[in-house]
């Protein structure tokens, strides 16, 4: 289980996380999903014990990370943004030294290093040199890493990172079976990862929490309308008047000041049929901008088709 | 501390597996071979001298050995934690469940053992003196202990240089400057008024291996270079540890 409780993590120049909370129960496979920057390393950092948050708590397992990192790290594996891999070392060398680097004996960390390359699809790359294998394959070898002694939770900063769209496949499969057994939190920035592995979804944006759900039905929410503030010289009633046999519009209601807020479905033609039904009633028109809910805002800013990112 | 000992063993194995080793070595070796080869000849030539003027003794009173040393101890060192930051891969060290203190002590366990296989090999001079005369044992021993001492305190500056930069090469140049101004600093041991050159003396390394190797390995030295790893690797670890809170 995750626990994380009002973490922040501000520098001198800028807050990179803010009051975020959060709790994973066991067995979910749940996205942390945000643009680029938006705070979800700096968070799985806090989590992992590499980063000391400025206020706030993380808990694995009800263990206090900053409190007692070692007994907390026990307990999960860790895909970091860098995997730390050894170039000067061969694939099943380099994991065998994690194993062991996790308290596993020599034994088994030989038993541990052919199984966790056998599932996460790199037994192919077992006995070459790191520094010769493809980003893709260092990063499975980063994902097998964080499988070594079958840690019942795992914590993973944007698993398919520079895989082709087989090895993407695989890992999310990977991910999916790991559901009901494993504690899984995993960072994105691909909206259809979470969509495809994940049974919920933390949405973070400059630092901040702005969503948590199930995935697609927070998807749907975001896309399903649009907010347009309008003012004009007229009454705002006269404006929500106007707006009642307007099709796209679902709701219209006074805004700020003078201003009229109307809910329409998304798309360019909601503006024009506004603007149309405002002017055909007479109404002047002085101001029509488009307000994205935040919701929205976030996943304009994804990366929303597979093929730009693999 | 098996995290340390599985540390160290890796370390180990990544620096025996590079050329680094195998030239820092080899130029080694000329360097302490020719100023064996020197000493020898010029024992050979010289015929009177005094008892405690042994060819090891000479050896050891080479200014080449030392600036060959002060070179070299950072490179042994220069690597261990600094590369580590400098790929990032220190977030893989410390979100495993080992300690900074196991990391640090590893890195420094096998910087120990790169520095005795720099010496190892010299053993092989002893070797050949003992075959043409008397070689006093308990200099030999006295004049390794004084190495290995050395090289207790030599590498622990080395780790906590490279703890502290963020580049193998700003991690050498710290380690040499800190290395070469204390040895430097030593030598006023010489020049020195005798309450300062009282002082000087415990970090006078010339004067330390130069009278361990004949025979006499003073304590306060031991002391000095046993405190100076303790304090290096006290504050690598801190160093290490507090990466958290940047």
């Amino acid at each position: 289980m995750i626990e994380v409780e009002s973490l922040t993590k501000r520098y001198p120049s800028h807050e990179a996380v803010s009051d975020i909370s959060f709790t994973i129960e066991r067995g979910e496979v749940v996205g942390f999903l945000g643009p680029n920057g938006a705070g979800k390393s700096t968070t799985l950092r806090m989590l992992t014990g590499f980063l000391a948050p400025t206020s706030g708590t993380a808990r694995i397992d009800g263990i206090s990370v900053l409190e007692r990192p070692i007994e907390a790290q026990r307990r999960f594996g860790y895909l970091p943004e860098i995997v730390p891999v050894y170039d000067d070392m061969r694939a099943y060398d380099f994991l065998r030294y994690r194993a062991e680097l996790k308290g596993l004996s020599y034994r088994a960390a030989k038993r541990e290093a052919d199984r966790v390359l056998e599932l996460a699809g790199v037994v192919e790359a077992r006995d070459r040199w790191i520094a010769k294998l493809s980003k893709g394959t260092k990063q499975r070898i980063g994902i097998a890493d964080a499988l070594l002694g079958d840690p019942p939770i795992l914590i993973l900063d944007e698993p398919t990172v520079g895989l082709d769209p087989n090895q993407i496949r695989h890992i999310r499969r990977l991910i999916k079976s790991f559901e009901g057994e494993k504690t899984v939190f995993l960072s994105t920035h691909i909206l259809p990862e979470v969509e495809a592995s994940c049974s919920r979804v933390v949405i973070i944006r400059d630092g901040k929490k702005i969503a948590e759900g199930d995935p697609r039905k927070l998807r749907e929410e975001a896309e399903g309308q649009m907010t347009i503030v309008i003012e004009g010289p007229a009454e705002p009633d006269r404006y929500i008047e106007a707006l009642k046999d307007c099709a796209p519009v679902k709701s219209a209601r006074r805004g700020e000041g003078r201003s009229v807020e109307v809910e329409a479905m998304p798309g360019d033609e909601s503006l024009d049929a506004i603007f149309n039904a405002v002017t055909a009633q007479g109404l002047g028109l002085r101001r029509m901008e488009r307000r994205a809910a935040s919701l929205e805002e976030v996943f304009v800013g994804l990366t929303t088709v597979e093929e730009l990112d693999s | 501390m098996k995290g340390a000992l599985v540390i160290a063993r890796r370390e180990i194995a990544s620096f025996f597996g590079s050329p680094m080793a195998y030239i820092v070595i080899a130029v080694w070796l000329v360097v302490a071979g020719a100023s064996f080869d020197f000493i020898v000849r010029y024992f050979a030539e010289s015929a009177s001298r005094g008892a405690s003027d042994t060819p090891l003794r000479g050896w050891f009173q080479m200014p080449l050995i030392y600036i060959a040393m002060l070179i070299f101890a950072p490179i042994l060192t220069m690597r261990t934690l600094a590369d580590e930051k400098q790929t990032g891969r220190i977030e893989g060290l410390l979100t495993a469940p080992v300690s900074p203190v196991a990391i640090v002590l590893g890195k420094y366990l096998a910087s120990l053992v790169f520095w005795l296989s720099l010496w190892a090999p010299t053993l092989f001079y002893i070797f050949i003196l003992s075959r043409y005369g008397d070689v006093d044992r308990g200099a030999v021993l006295s004049a390794f202990l004084g190495v290995f001492f050395l090289g207790v305190g030599y590498m622990a500056v080395g780790v906590l240089a490279s703890a502290l930069a963020n580049s193998q090469t700003v991690a050498a140049v710290l380690a040499t400057l800190a290395l070469a101004g204390t040895f430097v600093l030593g030598l006023g041991e010489y020049i020195a008024s005798d309450a300062v050159a009282d002082i000087l003396s415990y970090v006078n390394v010339y004067g330390h291996m130069e009278q361990a190797a004949a025979g006499v390995l003073d304590s306060r030295r031991v002391v000095y270079q046993a405190s100076t790893a303790a304090l290096c690797l006290f504050l690598a670890i801190r160093v290490i540890d507090h990466r958290r809170f940047a």
